[in-house]
């Protein structure tokens, strides 16, 4: 009861000080909006994550297994190591994201991509797509727009394609030139062309120093037609298989580079092929945009232990003032003082974060949660991690605040736990802009802890389920932080003496 | 003991050390019920200290303290209810209403509703912050508006003994006034009261019984009437240089006369009873008198006969 008679009391001097409650609730928010309008659609991307190849398919034809060319050098690329592909949606969107700088490039698999590339042969009748450095692309209707201020990136992006491109005409081309080999017009030609030594036993019957492999045939056949047909065939099979057993590390029918090479795709492709989604918001406050599923929360977290600061140094301002004293020379033991000075940090805590929540969600577009969650994720996530943070923050608050004799001293003691640990943990840089293992020393903080539960209730565009074992986990490393703050204070105020002496 | 029934606070060889040094120094006391006491001594005489050990803010390094038969230590949190501590420093919260921090610290002795109503308005009357004053924050008080205010918040739960320390630090006059106006209620209403001050004439204005604290020990603890017997009135009288010879013949006359030229005349000092000689002496042998001063005793005095320095060294 006095507990709460203390509790009502600071919370009527927050109240009463609007530069605080200020601080404490609108610049949060203001600073979640300022950078949300300020910083792009790629904050909080790794640079170096992924290269992402940005692709619109218009293919209309059929190609290999009776799928689209162009499906093919999309799996291809998506195959490939480092890579994602990202599809989009019409030839507009692609101008107007390179227009807009960004996108590099985008590649175009024209309507016609799959005829031009079923065309391709290295017969003198077929479509011979190669050139020295390369592949034209104008002759398979591959083009690439491209942004003339990003020429690095989209130099990359077409050296990519180009590679794909090969990837898939190539063992095209040779797997169709392989079955020619089995021709009767090939076996036509080759009989012309190879002439066979005759021996001298055979000299009376065949009068000619050398005899062509076709005529040969005619001979071994009797003239036979069927025969000479089936002989010739039979040669066109013993080439194959010949060739085949010289080069048995290629699949030579194989019309695929997988199959050509005989080799297997070991890449992980889940999350490496995607659809364009703008994330970039809309209206003025850039409403639904993706960066504010990485700012509320690191704000949330940041400003939620900034309240250390605060009510250390309400804490220390009461010792200073002497008021403490006074309390102390109450019947009101120090627990309980304690506890009174304890609970406003909390709802404080709560209601900050209830607050950039709220308002991030109504004014921001926020995305809190999945449509799949049930009730007890939404206790979870909104009322058990919430409350693990203040507990944690009431805790440091406190000792803080206890360990501080002046404001200088406070000022010191609370750097480290309000601005360092907001750096390490996460919140002022964002994890995908920090090197890989900033993220485990992230988790030396509360900050990192509370972070990493608050991003897993406010998904990206791409999540589609919630890891609550990871929230599970931070609300009771949290509560476990809080706890040991707590034990620390307790045994740090049998230390401490109050008053004058 | 026959005053056993009317001793509210006892003291009993209470040292208190920081570190190598004695703040207190085996103090002993006995204060009675309904008294109000003083604890009269310079800066750092030890006065705070004492106090804060009194009110169970602090543990005293040896002795004990008892109030009422129990002994004073600062987890005892009954004790902490009899006892109304006005700190030397202003000890309240700005940012509420004088009335607000009335209401506050009664609800955390436990009071409530239309009682503790009653009795904050009680308080706002007698330090004289009622009507709209009860209803400002305290932050835009006077000094002296905010010492009564300080002195409101101690007499809030009634206490049994009430004590202040240095009360009227950098108060003016009509304040310091209100404030004794205020405690001679309190303490006509029942409580006891342990003033403590460096300034003597408050100490001899309100106290029935006055304790002189020097270097954290008792030199001496009296009624005001017992401590002044310590020293005696003396005459001070200048006459003009050249009456030198008759000087001369005061000196004979009243050899106990000290005397010492000063400023072109002669300054001399007697004790008390021996005024009517020396004015019979200078009449007949028609010696000039440039002035003539009575000095009274005052705590002052007692405290320069008792140290060698004065209060407010």
């Amino acid at each position: 009861m006095q507990s709460f008679i203390i509790a009502k009391k600071e919370l009527t001097l927050l109240i009463r000080d609007k530069l605080t409650a200020t601080v404490l609730f609108v610049l949060p928010f203001a600073m979640i909006l300022i950078l949300g309008l300020l910083l792009g659609e790629g904050f909080g991307q790794k640079t170096d994550d992924l290269m992402r190849i940005s692709v619109l398919n218009l293919d209309k034809g059929f190609g290999l297994n009776n799928k689209p060319w162009a499906q093919h050098a999309i799996e291809d690329m998506v195959s490939t190591p480092n890579i994602k592909v990202e599809i989009i949606q019409s030839k507009e969107l692609a101008e107007e994201l390179v227009k807009a700088g960004k996108r590099a490039a985008v590649i175009i698999f024209n309507p016609d991509f799959s005829d031009r590339v079923n065309e391709c042969s290295f017969l003198s009748t077929g479509v011979n797509p190669f050139h020295r450095d390369g592949i034209y692309l104008e002759k398979l209707q591959v083009s690439i727009v491209k942004d003339n201020k990003q020429p690095a990136t989209s130099a990359i992006i077409e050296s990519v394609c180009q590679i794909a491109l090969l990837r898939i005409v190539m063992p095209w081309m040779i797997g169709k030139a392989f079955e020619k080999l089995g021709d009767p017009e090939f076996i036509e030609l080759l009989g012309k062309e190879v002439s066979l030594p005759v021996p001298p036993s055979l000299r009376l019957l065949i009068p000619k120093d050398k005899i062509p492999l076709g005529e040969l045939l005619q001979l071994a056949s009797g003239k036979d037609v069927v025969l000479a047909k089936n002989y010739r065939e039979k040669v066109g099979a013993g080439i194959q298989t010949a060739l085949t057993g010289q080069f048995k590390n290629y699949n030579l029918t194989g019309k695929s580079w997988a199959s050509l090479t005989r080799s297997v795709n070991n890449v992980e492709t889940a999350n490496t092929l995607t659809t364009f989604k703008n994330e970039d918001g809309t209206g003025i406050l850039k409403r639904g945009a993706i960066r504010y599923q990485i700012l509320v929360p690191s704000f949330t977290v940041m400003f939620a232990f900034s309240l250390i600061l605060i009510s250390g140094w309400i804490f220390v301002a009461e010792k200073r003032q002497g008021t403490f004293n006074r309390l102390l020379s109450t019947p009101v033991s120090t627990p309980r003082i304690l506890l009174g000075k304890f609970l406003p940090t909390i709802i404080i805590s709560l209601f900050q974060i209830f607050f950039l929540l709220g308002l991030g969600k109504v004014l921001l577009g926020l995305k809190i949660g999945l449509p799949s969650w049930g009730l007890s994720d939404w206790i979870i996530a909104l009322i058990v991690l919430p409350l693990a943070t203040s507990f944690c923050v009431s805790s440091f608050s406190l000792l803080i605040g206890l360990l501080s004799k002046n404001e200088t001293q406070l000022a010191l003691f609370s750097s480290v736990p309000v601005c360092l640990f907001a750096l390490i943990g996460g919140c002022i840089f964002p994890w995908e802009m920090m090197p890989d293992n900033a993220k485990t020393l992230a988790f030396l903080t509360p900050q990192g802890w509370a972070l990493d539960a608050f991003r897993e209730i406010m998904p990206s565009s791409f999540d589609t389920t919630t890891d609550f074992q990871l929230i599970w986990k931070s609300t009771l490393v949290l509560t476990a932080m809080g706890f040991i703050l707590i034990s620390i204070t307790w045994i740090t105020l049998g230390r401490i003496r109050f008053g004058n002496s | 003991m026959t005053q056993a029934h009317s001793v509210i606070l006892k003291i009993e060889n209470i040292t208190k050390l920081h570190r190598q040094f004695k703040a207190l120094n085996t103090i002993s006391l006995e204060i009675n019920r309904g008294e109000i006491f003083g604890l009269l001594g310079p800066n750092g005489a030890g006065k705070s200290t004492l106090l804060s050990i009194l009110a169970g803010s602090s543990k005293p390094s040896s002795g004990f303290a008892w109030l009422d038969g129990m002994e004073i230590q600062p987890n005892n949190l009954k004790l902490r209810a009899r006892i109304g501590l006005v700190p030397q420093d202003f000890a309240f919260y700005e940012d509420l209403t004088a009335k607000e921090n009335l209401l506050f610290f009664g609800q955390l002795f436990g009071m409530q509703g239309q009682a503790l109503t009653n009795k904050v308005n009680e308080i706002l009357e007698i330090i004289g912050l009622d009507d709209e004053k009860a209803h400002q924050y305290s932050k835009y008080f006077s000094g002296g508006m905010k010492r009564r205010l300080n002195l409101g918040i101690a007499l809030v739960h009634s206490p049994d003994i009430l004590m202040l320390d240095e009360p009227t630090v950098g108060v003016d006059p009509q304040s310091r006034n209100r404030i004794f106006e205020a405690i001679k209620i309190i303490n006509a209403m029942g409580t006891t009261v342990i003033y403590t001050t460096h300034y003597m004439e408050e100490a001899e204005t309100l106290c029935n019984r006055i304790a002189i604290l020097n270097h954290g020990q008792i030199i001496a603890c009296d009624t005001l009437k017992n401590l002044l017997s310590l020293t005696q009135t003396t005459i001070n009288f200048s006459i003009l240089e050249n009456d030198q010879t008759k000087a001369g013949i005061l000196q004979q006359k009243l050899p106990e006369l000290k005397s010492e030229l000063l400023q072109g005349s002669y300054s001399l000092t007697s004790h008390k009873n021996s005024t009517p000689d020396i004015i019979n002496l200078l009449v007949n042998e028609k010696i000039q008198i440039i002035n003539l001063h009575l000095d009274s005793p005052n705590l002052e005095k007692v405290f320069l006969s008792l140290t060698g320095r004065h209060l407010r060294d």
